[in-house]
């Protein structure tokens, strides 16, 4: 072996084997490029558009996202304004309610009151025109029974008015 | 190691048959290992084809400490070959070596001064090929030898050779003494009882420290090939 190296040495140097690897070397990167290393590296280029595609609309899903979260919030707050908007209606419309029913109730107890009052003075007109004409019969009846025989009927119905306006008052 | 080798002459071209067998059996071993590893190649990967994009992500950045980024694309499958070549040439001898009749069939491919010759002058053309294909043969004669002042020419010129004698035999000097090494232990098994308990040991953790050896190894070609391939390209 030592001899293969001392060049000068007698012996013969297989300088074939120069030969040999070189077309070993070229013969074995050929194919284990078009085996292995064409493969390999395709997927690799592959893997790396995937990853940065992967980023790209990562990103984007980012971004939709936050706009769609800022347009509930934006909602969100409108409502908050809107709900508000209803309730101040709402109450206006309820005190408006209110007053025109108390309204309607005070003139409905004051009709009423008016019509109470003036049935009970027509009443009592009648009644007292009633009761007049019978306590004129009734004690011109008893006074018939008790005093028939002493009092004239113009002196007893003299007596009997007399008697009558003293009841008016 | 040092038995004799059997040369076959092909064409008026002496073969060293041990050698060139050596050379085929690793890369028939890694091409068969990598064929294998490469099989159903899927986006999200897993088992073997991790391991196989492990391996060409370290020779792929080996490469992009040395050369640039869009420059260095056209080298990384040429160190990845040239990293798994000579990592499996350096593991060939530690797994079996295979004699018969006195002649060494089957070693390490890099214990043999002529292999890693070969793969030295293969990585000098390359870098020098680089340099012309970049800069036209003048720059490149310009940027190799002349610069950064042409007083240095004797100097660069040196530092080729020296390069490339460096690059292989340090290559081959350590696989070449831990293959020594271990047929120095192994003889040792072989001289009664006690010399083969002592030898297991002994033999199991110098294979260790030589897989290791060998791994460094491997990597410290790679990286160097790229130096040198990036000097050439690169203007000073």
């Amino acid at each position: 072996m030592n001899s293969t190296f001392l060049l000068g040495a007698a012996q013969q140097v297989a300088w074939g084997d120069f030969i040999f690897y070189l077309v070993l070397f070229v013969v074995l990167m050929a194919l284990v490029g078009h085996f292995a290393w064409n493969p390999i590296q395709n997927m690799l280029q592959k893997r790396a558009d995937k990853i940065s595609n992967d980023l790209d609309s990562a990103e984007g899903a980012r971004l939709k996202a936050e706009k769609l979260a800022k347009e509930r919030e934006d909602a969100l707050s409108n409502s908050h304004v809107e709900a508000n908007q209803i309730v101040n209606r709402a109450k206006e419309n309820a005190e408006q309610q209110r007053s025109t029913i108390m309204q309607k109730a005070n003139d409905d107890a004051a009709t009423l009151k008016n019509n109470a009052q003036q049935d009970i003075s027509r009443q009592k007109q009648e009644v007292l025109a009633g009761v007049k004409n019978d306590v004129a019969k009734l004690s011109i009846e008893i006074a018939e029974k008790i005093i028939s025989k002493e009092l004239s009927a113009d002196d007893q119905k003299v007596l009997i008015d007399k008697y009558i306006e003293g009841l008016g008052k | 190691m040092n038995e004799g080798t059997k040369v076959i002459t092909l064409l008026g071209i002496p073969f060293n048959v041990g050698n060139c067998l050596s050379g085929l059996i690793a890369a028939a071993i890694i091409f068969i290992l990598v064929f294998w590893f490469s099989r159903k190649i899927e986006l999200k990967p897993k088992g073997k084809q991790n391991a196989l994009e492990w391996l060409i992500d370290f020779t792929n950045n080996i490469v992009k400490a040395n050369v640039q980024d869009e420059e260095g694309k056209k080298y990384q499958l040429f160190a990845f070959t040239l990293f798994i070549l000579v990592f499996m040439s350096n593991m060939l001898g530690l797994m079996f070596q295979f004699n018969a009749g006195g002649v060494t069939y089957v070693k390490s491919p890099t214990a043999s001064p002529l292999t890693t010759l070969s793969l030295a002058l293969l990585v000098m053309v390359l870098a020098h090929f680089c340099g012309v294909a970049r800069f036209g043969f003048k720059g490149y004669v310009k940027n190799s030898f002349f610069s950064p002042m042409p007083a240095l020419f004797p100097i660069e010129l040196l530092e080729e050779f020296t390069n490339f004698l460096t690059l292989a035999l340090r290559l081959y000097g350590n696989i070449y003494a831990g293959e020594v090494l271990l047929t120095t232990i192994s003889s040792m098994s072989k001289a009664g009882w006690l010399g083969f308990i002592s030898s297991v040991p002994l033999e199991m953790i110098w294979q260790g420290f030589s897989v290791f050896i060998g791994a460094i190894q491997a990597y410290v070609f790679v990286t160097l090939t790229m130096v040198y391939v990036s000097k050439k390209i690169v203007k000073e």
